[in-house]
């Protein structure tokens, strides 16, 4: 089931991302931590102490939960548009 | 990059509140830049979807509404900067932001805060598991983003957005395995004398409620989740009902709570205003007077930020506010401010029984807190437990600045924003305090962390001007 609601608005392109290595399909422009949760890649990064899983919480920049890396830059991904062939690291990136 | 452009008035936050009090201030000719993290105007209520996306035939009320915002920003030539977070604001005032590629600098004479609020989420065992979300969320999912969560769902929590999601959760196709709600039915129908006042929201509400109703979504009033484990299909939540005991296991996909919200007080609390606690008005607060000036001068709030009246009366406030800094300005007559801001006043008090009838619904029970367990992670930057909160409260901790330099609670990336609210809660509780003894966090920058690339900028290594060693 696609869970993308499009009865009021066109997506733009298809693209591929690439989420650590494996191919994810996407439109041009989506927010990325959405669409990392619709695609079931929840768990995003660990805490720092009891290295839990840790994922999206809030969805507007307050809680910096949703935290992965993109080129080899952590970003919050509830900021981030998706571009063709973006390369994002999800889990345990600070190994 | 120091940019240094200089403005009569910078307005952060572009939602209904920023841009009503920008297009105020832009009217009578003073220099205005209005900032959002976002990449358009209309806040986090009436949020734009993503710039790709092509409208077609079915409008959304809120698109309307966020295109007017637009236009209106254009037609009175208000600057704007969008895509930009504010990590600092100074005395004097300098505003510190960056964006994707770098930092950015600004001055300003008068400043409007319009920052709204954040989701006030009370802690729960596992409500850390990825697939918990916030209502708020869920929210900016469906309404911004066109994108339903996941095929089934549990909400959780209280209020009025308990009942907005589930319906656009219907409406776009969804399942609602259940609604938790900590209010009871009573609550709700005792609430309808006073949420019948604002005739637009009263409507909206009956629309979601009979859209639940036909639905048969199971409605577990007086209840919290107890707890939430992943599973292999999902999440497992442990439903408790407080008044009985009873308790019921439910798999879900995803699980968004929230229990109203809390007004965001960073760049208050970074300029030293004074603030006071307010539980009707979302916790701690800015002080203002009547046409919303703050102890600092040439400091104004607008909106949510300095108490909770919601989105109608959001952009009066905005006018409010920014009247308060014209006639301050001397830009408009004593006569014409105090005809402009009767009016409004009026109009304010009507949403304000309003909104304390919305707070009523979005009350904690204190059972909500005393259920927290004790291993439960109360500080999610930083994993600090419940636990070890007490333990440094048993110590001596007796203040919240005094438990963050204890337990590292609110030094972490949110800066106390996700925990602050729950941990005094728990603390107050726990001592037989009031909140208010306990103290806010005092305000630190940066209030969003600073990617160091963008403070670097781009250079070439060979064009850095190098110093000699010092000699040795």
């Amino acid at each position: 089931m696609d869970l993308r609601v499009s009865n009021y608005f066109n997506r733009s392109n298809k693209v591929n991302i690439n989420v650590n290595n494996k191919k994810i399909e996407a439109y041009e422009g989506e927010c990325l931590a959405v669409v990392l949760f619709v695609n079931n890649i929840k768990k995003l990064r660990l805490s720092p102490k009891k290295k839990q899983s840790r994922g999206m919480f809030c969805l507007m920049g307050s809680c910096q939960e949703c935290v992965v890396v993109i080129n080899d830059k952590k970003v919050i991904s509830c900021n981030v548009f998706i571009k063709d062939g973006m390369k994002i690291k999800v889990g345990d990136f600070d190994k | 990059m120091i940019n240094n452009r200089k403005y009569d008035v910078i307005v952060i936050g572009a939602g209904p509140s920023g841009v009503s009090s920008a297009i105020n201030c832009a009217k009578k000719g003073l220099k205005v830049l209005i900032v959002d993290l976002n990449s358009n105007s209309g806040g986090q209520i009436y949020r734009a979807p993503p710039k790709t996306y092509k409208s077609i035939s079915k409008k959304l009320e809120e698109s309307e509404i966020q295109k007017k915002f637009s236009n209106e920003i254009k037609k009175f030539k208000i600057e704007t900067a969008f895509n930009h977070t504010v990590w600092q604001v100074s005395p004097g005032f300098k505003v510190n932001a960056f964006n994707e590629t770098s930092t950015i600098q600004w001055q300003t004479k008068s400043l409007i805060i319009a920052t709204g609020t954040y989701e006030k989420i009370i802690p729960f065992e596992g409500w850390t598991t990825p697939g918990v979300i916030g209502l708020a969320a869920c929210t900016v999912m469906l309404k911004a983003h066109h994108f339903i969560p996941s095929k089934k769902i549990v909400l959780a929590g209280n209020g009025p957005l308990l009942m907005l999601v589930a319906y656009y959760i219907i409406q776009f196709g969804g399942k609602i395995d259940a609604i938790v709600d900590t209010s009871s039915k009573i609550d709700w129908i005792r609430s309808t004398l006073s949420l019948i006042t604002n005739p637009k929201n009263f409507k909206d509400g009956i629309k979601w409620i009979f859209k639940i109703f036909f639905n048969r979504v199971p409605i577990y009033s007086t209840s919290s989740i107890e707890k939430a484990v992943e599973v292999d299909r999902g999440i497992k939540v442990t439903i408790k009902n407080f008044m009985t005991g009873k308790t019921k296991n439910i798999v879900s996909e995803t699980v968004a709570i929230g229990h109203g919200l809390i007004p965001s007080t960073d760049i208050t609390r970074l300029l030293r205003a004074e603030h006071i606690y307010n539980e009707q008005k979302g916790g701690w607060i800015a002080k203002v007077d009547r046409f919303l000036r703050s102890s600092v001068k040439g400091v104004y709030l607008a909106g949510d930020g300095a108490g909770i009246s919601g989105a109608l009366a959001a952009s009066d406030k905005g006018l409010l506010a920014s009247s308060a800094l014209l006639y301050d300005e001397k830009i408009i007559s004593e006569k014409e401010f105090n005809q402009y801001t009767h009016k409004i006043l009026k109009k304010l008090d009507k949403f304000e029984v309003f909104a304390i009838a919305i707070s009523k619904l979005n009350s904690i029970p204190k059972n909500l807190i005393e259920n927290i367990d004790n291993d439960t992670v109360l500080c999610r930057c930083e994993d600090v437990t419940k636990k070890e909160i007490l333990k440094a409260v048993d110590q001596g901790a007796k203040d919240i600045n005094q438990i963050k330099s204890w337990t590292r609670l609110g030094m972490g990336p949110c800066q106390g924003r996700t925990c602050q609210y729950a941990t005094s809660k728990v603390v107050a509780e726990y001592l037989n305090y009031e909140i208010k003894d306990l103290g806010y966090l005092t305000g630190r920058s940066p209030i969003r962390p600073v990617p160091l690339d963008r403070v670097l900028g781009d250079f070439d290594y060979e064009k850095i001007t190098k110093v000699e060693a010092a000699p040795l």
